[in-house]
């Protein structure tokens, strides 16, 4: 038996978090959940995941600044992160790539769309 | 948890967002008009669009989706906040406070048409734009078109998960296992042809996942195209060389194939049908500049503003200097980083102009000594405009304390000081990781229990001290505590069961206490409050070591232990001895230097056929040849007759380099060879002499490491060829 994904959530919603972390424990997956950047990046001081759900905007530090303060270690250069938006245009899209997220998750999402979009990147 | 609790907890932040936009729009009718003030209002309708979406209110959504698109226009500063715009959007907030009542069952769902027009036209109006079409019932296609790609994936992954993603064996299967029963293709089939190009990688991107996904989806590999994978020696690990190309069948719809490789974008050629040619390799492009992210002005600026958010916690006695008084602007961070470099080819022609004028006996010009002055004193400047007090970081501790109180019950008493050293802010961005685990890791293990402390004859509550100073060019950080210290017999047992010792090694205390670092080791079965697998020393290590840093353990039984970090101010420049060696120049860091000296024969003693100890002030250190390492040609062989330069690194204690002459020793600009080369083991970086030599940075850790532990140096033999 391999061990579960691990994946931490970053939104500052508590509703957002009480979806996300019901949507994927029920499928299995290993959940841990922070309220913004900041302490999405205390958690991980301490902590090993396997593939990060960041929102953008938020407060103290947003998503892309959190995606930009990952990337510049080594430790997650490689991680997979996806970032939750409300917008499907291509631009949103290039601006994530360009801001280092490997994947994004378009909101609202059912559970389904967001399991596969986990399973398409967890290494 | 059910549906219903998380909409309970929907609708309960539905109130305090409400509320949060309610007082900032008051404090915008009031005159406080600043970024944070719009921004909440923002984040606040922002946040219950979000989940009216996710809980499917359409009609909330809709008027969200309208309100938000004002207020986003609003925070660019495309429309100015003026009186009746704040009237407008005080009723808007009426009216969606009405929108959430709806939802709960409450109330009717109000009539915002008119409202709605008002909104889109403000904006319109304001952002001098064509009115544009409102988008209002964004439809929120959640299931239908997610549940058919779902399924199937979900099945596949069941299947992968097991597999270890770098088990070569299983890639192999990947890339041809379907090959092995090529069945022709239905008539009625398509054919998908795909190559994951360098940026397919990127990111964190595996384009093995998605042709597994691909598969899941029935498509069949039936070629894979090897034609372009060159010989090995030439192969760059970062180009995609693969193509495959798969039948799929036609009950399967290219959209749904196509979907799969969404994320990577123009990352990975895509071609449909037989005629298609397989999509051409594109070599991998040239690393990007680690500091210069494409855009990330406002976002760093919000960064920096989170960071150094106002931090009155406890422990700071006296606030840092009041940087208020001052003027202040805001630049791109990529402009800032560009003056940098620019400041460092400065200083490298500086000193390679001098080096020539010396060359012609010129050397003592008065005007060569103000230019060299001005040239230090630019780069100080330079060098000083990215610089940010630590405290920045400190500020953070007094909040990991109260949690770590919480968690374990031990109280603990913070003293901090030299919160205004300055040091670069990528330095004080990364700094935070292994400074809140060495925090963690003091009070976890180091500081003791109450009971057990008074039974120790101190004061119930423990103590951590922090503090960071300046000393010869660098940064100092220490993190001390007053608990038990590194229980030795402890940590050495560990070692030893984790195979990381042999039983009978001979260790020092400070070899011993340095076991904490090495990967896979880890004092006690870590409980982490969320997941309970928590992440090891040896990462701290590798942190403070990505930062040019060293970090030591002092630990005295019984009174505490001392993590001290030596930290550089900044990544672009450090300072490094010059040596020779043979027919190369090298450049050792000088801060891993402790000091150099010429021995006596007698001093010098063999050990073995191969290896050589120098006796300083009675403890024997290992003498390693430099030249062996790096494979440079006519170098001095006999360490009397050369100069040892006796090192401090990380894992391996003391040792004592060979050299021939040490020329110089001076400021180096690093350039990194991975961007310009790639990495090679036992150098960490480049730089370019006065005489416009490229000379290798030795990464003193590795190499000595590796000299030691016997290990073939062929693979640093390369070097010369690298340089």
């Amino acid at each position: 038996m391999t061990q579960a994904t691990r994946i931490l959530t970053v939104d500052d919603s508590p509703s957002m978090r009480a979806l996300l972390n019901h949507a994927l424990s029920t499928q299995g997956f290993e959940v841990a959940q922070a309220e913004d950047g900041l302490a999405a990046l205390d958690w991980l001081a301490l902590n090993e995941v396997d593939v990060v759900i960041t929102d953008i905007n938020m407060p103290r530090l947003d998503g892309f600044g959190l995606i930009e303060r990952l990337r510049e270690g080594t430790r997650h250069r490689d991680r997979p992160i996806l970032v939750l938006t409300t917008e499907s245009s291509d631009e949103k899209k290039a601006r994530a790539r360009e801001a280092g997220a490997t994947g994004w998750i378009v909101k609202p999402f059912d559970a389904a769309k967001l399991v596969a979009a986990v399973r398409r990147v967890a290494h | 948890m059910n549906a219903e609790e998380i909409q309970a907890i929907f609708f309960a932040e539905c109130e305090e967002s409400l509320a949060a936009a309610e007082s900032g729009l008051a404090a915008c009718k009031a005159g406080t008009q600043d970024d944070d003030t719009v921004n909440a209002v923002f984040r606040a309708v922002h946040s219950i669009k979000g989940g009216a979406g996710a809980f499917g209110y359409v009609a909330l959504q809709a008027f969200t989706h309208t309100f938000e698109t004002l207020l986003s226009d609003v925070r660019e500063g495309a429309v100015a906040v003026t009186e009746p715009l704040v009237d407008l959007l005080l009723r808007a907030l009426d009216t969606l406070s009405d929108h959430v009542g709806a939802a709960r069952g409450l109330a009717e769902v109000p009539d915002d048409v008119g409202l709605l027009a008002e909104l889109t036209a403000a904006q319109a109006a304001n952002a001098g734009a064509a009115p544009a079409p409102v988008p209002a019932a964004e439809p929120a296609p959640a299931a239908p078109v997610a549940a058919p790609v779902a399924a199937p994936v979900a099945a596949s992954a069941d299947d992968d998960t097991g597999s270890d993603p770098f088990d070569l064996d299983a890639m192999l299967d990947d890339i041809t296992g379907a090959m092995d029963t090529p069945a022709p293709a239905p008539a009625s089939a398509w054919l998908l042809k795909v190559r994951p190009h360098a940026g397919a990688m990127r990111n964190g991107g595996e384009p093995l996942l998605l042709l597994r996904e691909l598969t899941a989806l029935g498509a069949r590999c039936i070629e894979c195209d090897c034609g372009a994978v060159p010989p090995l020696d030439t192969l760059d690990p970062g180009t995609g060389y693969l193509g495959w190309t798969f039948s799929l069948d036609a009950d399967v719809s290219e959209a749904s194939a196509r979907d799969i490789f969404e994320f990577v974008g123009d990352d990975c050629g895509l071609d449909v049908g037989s005629d298609a040619p397989m999509p051409a390799v594109r070599p991998a492009p040239a690393p990007v500049p680690v500091a210069a992210p494409a855009a990330p002005a406002p976002v760093a600026a919000a960064a920096e503003a989170g960071g150094m958010a106002p931090a009155p916690a406890a422990a700071a006695p006296a606030p840092p200097a009041p940087p208020a008084l001052g003027q202040s602007i805001r630049i791109e961070l990529g402009k800032l980083d560009k003056l940098i470099d620019a400041v460092g080819e400065l200083v490298i022609a500086q000193a390679m102009m001098a080096q020539r004028l010396a060359g012609d006996g010129l050397a003592v010009k008065e005007e060569l000594t103000i230019l060299e002055g001005l040239t230090r004193d630019i780069q100080e400047s330079a060098m000083s405009i990215r610089a940010q007090p630590i405290g920045s970081v400190f500020s953070r501790v007094p909040r990991i304390l109260r949690e770590l109180t919480a968690t374990t019950g031990k109280h603990v008493r913070l003293e901090v000081s030299g919160e205004s050293t300055e040091l670069d802010k990528t330095v004080i961005e990364r700094l935070g990781e292994p400074l809140t685990h060495l925090i963690r890791n003091a009070v976890d293990h180091g500081i003791e229990s109450a009971e057990t402390r008074i039974a120790a004859g101190k004061p119930a509550e423990g103590t951590l001290t922090l503090s960071a100073e300046h000393r010869s060019g660098r940064i100092l950080i220490r993190i001390a505590d007053d608990g038990a210290g590194i229980n030795r017999e402890r940590v050495f047992a560990k070692a030893v069961e984790k195979g990381l010792v042999a039983p009978d090694a001979q260790l020092s205390k400070e070899e011993i206490d340095h076991l904490i670092f090495a990967p896979g080791f880890s004092t006690a079965a870590q409980i982490t409050n969320v997941s309970g697998r928590g992440v090891g020393m040896d990462v701290v290590r590798q942190n403070v070591k990505e930062l040019g840093g060293r970090i030591t353990i002092d630990s005295e039984p019984g009174s505490g232990t001392t993590f001290t970090l030596t930290l550089p101010l900044t990544l672009a420049i450090s300072d490094g001895m010059v040596v020779n060696v043979g027919d190369q120049t090298l450049v050792v860091p000088l801060a891993n230097v402790v000091e150099s000296l010429r021995p006596t024969e007698a001093e010098v003693q063999g050990l073995g056929a191969h290896r050589a100890m120098i006796n300083v002030r009675g403890k024997f250190i290992p003498v390693l040849p430099l030249h062996a390492a790096v494979g440079a040609q006519g170098a001095i062989e006999q360490a009397h007759e050369g100069v040892l330069i006796v090192v401090e690194t990380e894992g391996a204690g003391r040792a004592a380099l060979l050299v021939d002459a040490i020329c110089d020793q001076r400021q180096v600009v690093i350039k990194s060879l991975d961007t310009h080369y790639r990495s090679v083991e036992g150098v960490s970086g480049a730089t370019i002499l006065g005489d416009g030599m490229v000379a290798l940075i030795v990464d003193v850790d590795s190499l000595v490491a590796r000299s030691l532990s016997g290990q073939s140096l062929s693979p640093v033999q390369s070097l010369a060829e690298a340089a």
